[in-house]
């Protein structure tokens, strides 16, 4: 290492960094990465780059196949559904139905995860047996059946939806949060600051915090593949969003009744799922690939 | 742990050669036999219940009147005319008053695993069919809820003053006046025929409900096996008076679903299939075809009058004007079906092209609204049918465009929908405010419409959702029925179908045709002209005779058909 | 292995407790009445109710009515649909076991493909058939399975005609119902078309089996390639190499072996998460199992069903679970250790 300081001074990046200069040298997690962003960007501004109005159809423009296809239109590039609305824009607005809510949905329980993690963390005993238990039972029925069971008590419908994957998202992050603190708390930095007098509250926020972060980034993103695939399959199901709503499940099961004479309405939409479930998935295996080289290293 | 591993190991090979001698090792030859003396329906739901006098839903007496029962008549070829069944003839006397049938006498009714009959068809058969209906005394009239939706909306309780029994095999009908559609009622897929046996044995052992779930009729098929909602098995009435069946076996694979339902068509798990969609799909492929028959229907947009904002005239004309039939029409039925301007088709004799159709006028509707009290507009519920029928094919997209429709007279649509049985249920119970369904006709004459679908007496517990009840259009009616006179009857019902457009209870939408999709192996005719389809002249012919010889043939011979439907479809697509 | 066994008899115990009393609480939670949502009869008379509040004992605490509900289902009660008024625990017994078939066909199959791939991947570590074996993986895991069900579909039963798109056996064949594992009951039907119903009831599971195995084979993958990268790594290997065994026999005589032991562990994890794949799969083939009925339930607020088919089903995936764990112990006695209430 060539070391062009005049004062010999140690500046070692923080592990986020370090995480993130090996990260940018993976081709594959910034292709996934590029993709998330394009994502999120569309989530976001959706309504102002949207050509057309996702719920009202043009009568005049119903199933016309994508602008590749002899038979399509140029200005509905990627044909219309049923009642002539217009699919790009209908898939784009569905991006920050399906895509931005299962981002702000981990966001929410991964905040929560974390405080109840932690908490639970630093007890021991019969209190944190039974939270074992709880854990256990709930980590062992798999996140979609769970949403399925809140759906049903909540009864159907989006807002009902994200609650619901909300809470199956929770137990996730309070158990890999309490594993990852535990860890930390056995190390040996922990001990020193314990030593200098930090109360618990500091040592998680200053020492044990920015340790844990990438491993629940890296869940996080395993969180969020799987929440966009629950939130199109309670959609698909009728579960979910509701007509009119364009949530890319939804679309999808709903260009179903005219799959044979319309197969687009049902491919776009499946690949629109598959693309932003890929990218995640990407970004979240980059993610994993940075943090064992930074271990190895 | 060794063990464990070697059977890991071994245990895959196995399998997959068991698995791929099995599919491969085929020995095709009598699986084409049992397939060669069955057929599969894929219907598009399950009935209510299994005898059809308690129901009005053609899903109902599609799986049941013309498989299970029979009626005294018939109506017979396209002409309509009727024709003897289980009466070999019969004789109206000159005041129409009194209608006698002679009854045949070599009619077997089914032997099941639940029942086995001890004697033939005769009139206490009948006699039993018509009083659980007409005798409120009945140990059977309130078996089943007591109610005869059909039966009620042409007050046939009023109109038969009693049946009597001549003799064993003959019976008459005293009406209290006469009535001219009497005998074409008596034709429909309603008035069918029970075993009274069957009910004598019932209630000696005082299960009487099995009556009507567990069928005894005379017609070709009898009820072998019914999961709820999953499938219905029937086998071949082999002492059936008629000629028999062809196939032994038929099951109704009850696929509500319009795209499984026509997934398992195209991947041949059903020879017939009701209602298809994508019908290019179909006229594509040579070994399907797709028919149609122009059946009496029509499908609605009916209002609840008896509740609020619909009680009010202005609203439900302000409401009609504002919907773009033509439209729900193209998209919709994809063209297939003529624009309603009355409840009755133009196609029947009744029928007044003098009277305006409800026109297309979102300003004159918005005037309206503003007349009626409601500038702002309001918001409604729309109950769309789940299923799927002739007349209405896709009621959730029908919605989904009047929603937009009428969205811009400031009007707001709730879209609401119930699986059928529920959706049926709440209906007649009056929860909705409007909704979207249909009727099909079930004989020619014109009454069949006009009576079950708005007249008083079917406001209750029968067919008459909107509630609307009207004496004057009631008395005009009960006129028609009493003269013999076409003119004149044309002459009550043009008056009629006036009232209607005025008072608009409902919104006629469409007529449409019924479509029905089979694999060329299969013969014979199935669709009725009238209500239901009928599979005892259904046969199947062998694959291998097929792939020699009668393929090229059979193919030019459906080609022309084939062509005109496929280029209809291909245009619409396109549009 | 006492220790062991209590240990997991006590978190068996406390899970059904757990879910039991969410599922009383339902019939509270659930719009309606309770003694209704408990026994789905929607059509009770006066003195039928009166009966069903007695039976369970409406009267009295919440304790004691807690009781008197698990007294119904210990049982077998489960009440009536709510929409059909049939018996629940009929209806469960005759669906159950469909979804049992399929989801074991489909692990079956899910671990034939996906364990040697993994495999494979792990002996090619960082080669080209391990990243392709990854990138495989990768896009099965993320595919939405309602999609590929539907585009199997698609392409196998009406573009290709070779296998049938919907349902267990093809109606044509009556096969009595004993046990509801459709193989066994072909087996032991006395039909002349046995033979017949066997291979299209084969031709039936396949395409929804093997929809249903994409993603748990992705998984895996990822075990077995992990499981085997650590047993290559490890100093028995090295031993034997040193010993001068060729590659293929380290491979098959010890490699393998010890890697298996660690998937085992993750099989009963993946078997819930397969068995609600094939919830929504059923839907798409119209598979006659509990998954399919229970969305159904759900359409149609039918909340006595939706109440004993959530419970049903989320004991059984626990009780696999728990099987699983004690297979997994009995062959690996390092597993029987400490775990919990540390």
């Amino acid at each position: 290492m060539a070391r062009e300081k005049v004062y010999l001074e140690e500046v070692f990046p923080s592990p986020f960094m370090q995480l993130w200069g090996i990260f940018r040298k993976t081709p594959v997690a910034m292709v996934g990465f590029c993709c998330f962003i394009f994502l999120v960007v569309l989530a976001i501004f959706a309504p102002i780059i949207a050509p057309y109005n996702p719920i009202d159809g043009n009568l005049d423009m119903i199933l016309v196949p994508p602008a590749w296809h002899e038979d399509g239109n140029v200005s509905y590039l990627l044909g219309t559904d049923d009642l002539g609305r217009d699919m790009l824009s209908r898939l784009m607005y569905g991006t920050s139905l399906t895509f931005g809510l299962s981002f702000i949905v981990v966001v929410f329980s991964l905040v929560i995860g974390v405080v109840i993690g932690s908490i639970s963390a630093l007890t021991t005993g019969f209190k944190s047996s039974f939270l074992n238990h709880c854990l256990d039972v709930v980590l062992s029925i798999p996140s979609l059946l769970l949403a399925i069971i809140i759906v049903a008590i909540l009864g159907p419908g989006i807002s009902n939806t994200v609650w619901a994957v909300a809470i199956v998202f929770i137990p996730q992050f309070i158990h890999i949060t309490r594993y990852a603190v535990k860890e930390e708390f056995r190390k040996d930095y922990v001990l020193a600051s314990r030593l200098d007098g930090a109360n618990n509250f500091r040592i998680l926020y200053y020492s044990v915090f920015p340790n844990i972060v990438e491993r629940l980034m890296s869940q996080a993103t395993l969180a969020q593949s799987a929440a966009i695939l629950d939130i199109a399959t309670l959609g698909f199901l009728g579960l979910g969003a509701q007509i009119p709503l364009p949530e890319w499940g939804s679309i999808l099961a709903n260009g179903l009744e005219r799959f044979y004479i319309a197969p687009w309405t049902v491919y776009l939409p499946g690949l629109a799922i598959l693309f932003a479930v890929v990218a995640t998935n990407l970004v979240g295996e980059g993610i994993r690939h940075a943090l064992k080289l930074r271990k190895d290293n | 742990m060794a063990v464990i591993t070697m059977n890991i190991n071994y245990f895959p090979t196995l399998t997959l050669v068991a698995f791929i001698s099995l599919l491969t090792g085929c020995n095709e030859g009598d699986k084409l036999t049992l397939n060669e003396r069955s057929i599969i329906y894929c219907s598009e739901g399950p009935p209510e219940t299994f005898n059809p006098q308690l129901s009005i839903s053609g899903t109902t007496t599609d799986a049941t009147s013309k498989q299970l029962y029979n009626s005294l008549i018939v109506y017979k070829g396209k002409n309509n005319t009727l024709a003897p069944s289980l009466a070999k003839s019969w004789h109206v006397t000159g005041d129409g008053k009194k209608i006698t049938f002679y009854l045949r006498q070599d009619v077997s009714f089914h032997q099941t695993s639940y029942f086995t009959p001890s004697r033939l068809f005769n009139a206490d058969d009948v006699l039993f069919s018509f009083n659980r209906i007409l005798d409120k005394q009945h140990s059977f009239h309130y078996v089943s809820g007591g109610q005869y939706p059909f039966f009620e909306s042409i007050k046939f309780d009023d109109l038969v003053e009693r049946v009597e029994k001549i003799n064993d095999f003959t019976v008459r009908f005293i009406l209290k006046q006469s009535d001219s559609s009497f005998l074409a009622n008596l034709a429909t897929d309603y008035a069918i025929i029970l075993s009274e046996e069957y009910g004598s044995k019932l209630a000696a052992n005082y299960s009487n409900h099995d009556l009507d779930i567990l069928p005894i009729g005379t017609g070709p098929f009898k009820l072998k096996d019914y999961r709820v909602g999953s499938f219905i098995r029937f086998y071949r009435h082999d002492d059936y008076w008629q000629e028999k069946a062809k196939i032994e076996q038929l099951v109704y694979d009850i696929s509500p679903s319009k795209t499984s339902r026509l997934t398992k068509f195209l991947a041949k798990e059903c020879d017939v299939s009701s209602y298809p969609i994508a019908h290019k799909k179909i006229t594509d492929r040579k070994d399907l075809t797709l028919e149609s028959i122009t059946s009496l229907n029509v499908g609605y947009f009916g209002f609840n009058t008896k509740r609020k904002p619909f009680d009010n005239k202005l609203v439900r004309q302000a409401v009609s004007l504002a919907i773009n039939k033509q439209a729900l029409i193209e998209t919709v039925y994809r063209d297939q079906a003529e624009r309603a301007k009355s409840i009755l088709p133009e196609n029947s004799w009744a029928y007044d092209s003098s009277i305006a159709e409800i026109a297309y006028d979102p300003e004159r509707a918005k005037e309206l609204l503003t007349v009626a009290g409601y500038p702002q507009g309001f918001t409604m519920d729309l109950w769309a049918m789940p299923l799927q029928r002739a007349y209405n094919p896709n009621a959730v997209t029908m919605a989904k465009l009047i929603q937009t429709d009428l969205k811009k007279i400031g009007v707001k649509v709730n879209i609401i929908s119930y699986e059928w049985t529920a959706f049926l249920r709440r209906l007649s119970q009056g929860e909705h405010q409007s909704f979207l369904l249909g009727w099909t006709a079930d004989n020619p004459d014109p009454d069949n419409f006009f009576t079950p679908m708005l007249s008083c007496s079917a406001t209750d517990k029968g067919s008459n959702h909107t509630f609307w009840c009207n004496e004057e259009y009631d008395q005009l009616l009960k006129q028609a029925l009493k003269t013999n006179n076409i003119s004149e009857r044309k002459n009550y019902y043009s008056k009629a179908m006036a009232i209607i457009n005025e008072q608009i209870p409902l919104l006629p939408i469409a007529h449409s045709k019924r479509f029905q999709a089979r694999d060329i192996h299969v013969e014979g005719e199935i669709l009725e002209y009238f209500g239901g389809i009928n599979f005892s002249q259904v046969s199947k012919k062998p694959a291998k005779s097929i792939i020699n010889q009668v393929i090229p043939q059979k193919i030019e011979a459906l080609l022309p058909q084939d062509y005109t439907d496929d280029e209809i479809i291909t245009e619409k697509v396109k549009n | 292995m006492l220790t062991f066994t209590l240990r997991r008899l006590s978190l068996f115990i406390f899970t059904m407790f757990a879910l039991t009393l969410l599922s009383f609480s339902l019939s509270f939670l659930f719009p309606g009445d309770t003694v209704i949502n408990h026994s789905g009869q929607i059509n009770a008379s006066a003195t039928e109710l009166a009966e069903l509040n007695k039976s369970y004992r409406m009267d009295q605490n919440i304790v004691i009515q807690y009781g008197a509900y698990l007294t119904h289902i210990l049982n077998g009660d489960f009440g009536l649909s709510a929409v059909n008024q049939s018996s629940i625990s009929n209806d469960i017994l005759k669906l159950l076991p469909a979804t049992i078939e399929l989801s074991l066909v489909a692990l079956l199959i899910a671990m034939l493909v996906g364990i040697p791939l993994g495999f494979i991947a792990a002996i090619y570590h960082n080669k080209v058939p391990d990243s392709a074996i990854l990138s495989l993986a990768m896009l099965g895991y993320s595919i939405p399975v309602f999609w590929l069900g539907l585009l199997a579909i698609l392409f196998f039963s009406i573009g290709l005609g070779w296998l049938p798109s919907s349902g267990q056996i093809s109606l044509l064949f009556e096969i009595d119902f004993v046990t509801g594992i459709q193989f066994i009951d072909i087996l032991l039907s006395d039909s002349p078309y046995k033979w017949q119903a066997f291979r299209d009831a084969s031709a039936h599971i396949i395409l929804p089996a093997c929809v249903i195995a994409v993603a748990p084979a992705t998984i895996f993958i990822r075990l077995s390639r992990a499981s085997m990268i650590d047993v290559l790594a490890s100093s028995y290997i090295r031993a034997a190499r040193a010993k001068g065994l060729n590659f293929r026999q380290i491979i098959f005589r010890h490699a393998i072996r010890n890697a298996l032991i660690q998937i085992i562990r993750h099989v009963g994890l993946q078997f819930a998460n397969l068995v609600t794949i094939a919830m929504v799969t059923e839907v798409i083939f119209s598979w006659p199992g509990i998954g399919r009925w229970l969305i159904e339930s759900i359409y149609q607020r039918d909340y006595s069903a939706i109440q004993s088919g959530l419970l049903v089903l989320s004991c059984f995936i626990f009780m696999i679970h728990i099987l699983i764990d004690f297979i997994y112990a009995g062959l690996n006695p390092l597993a029987r250790g400490n775990k919990y209430g540390s």
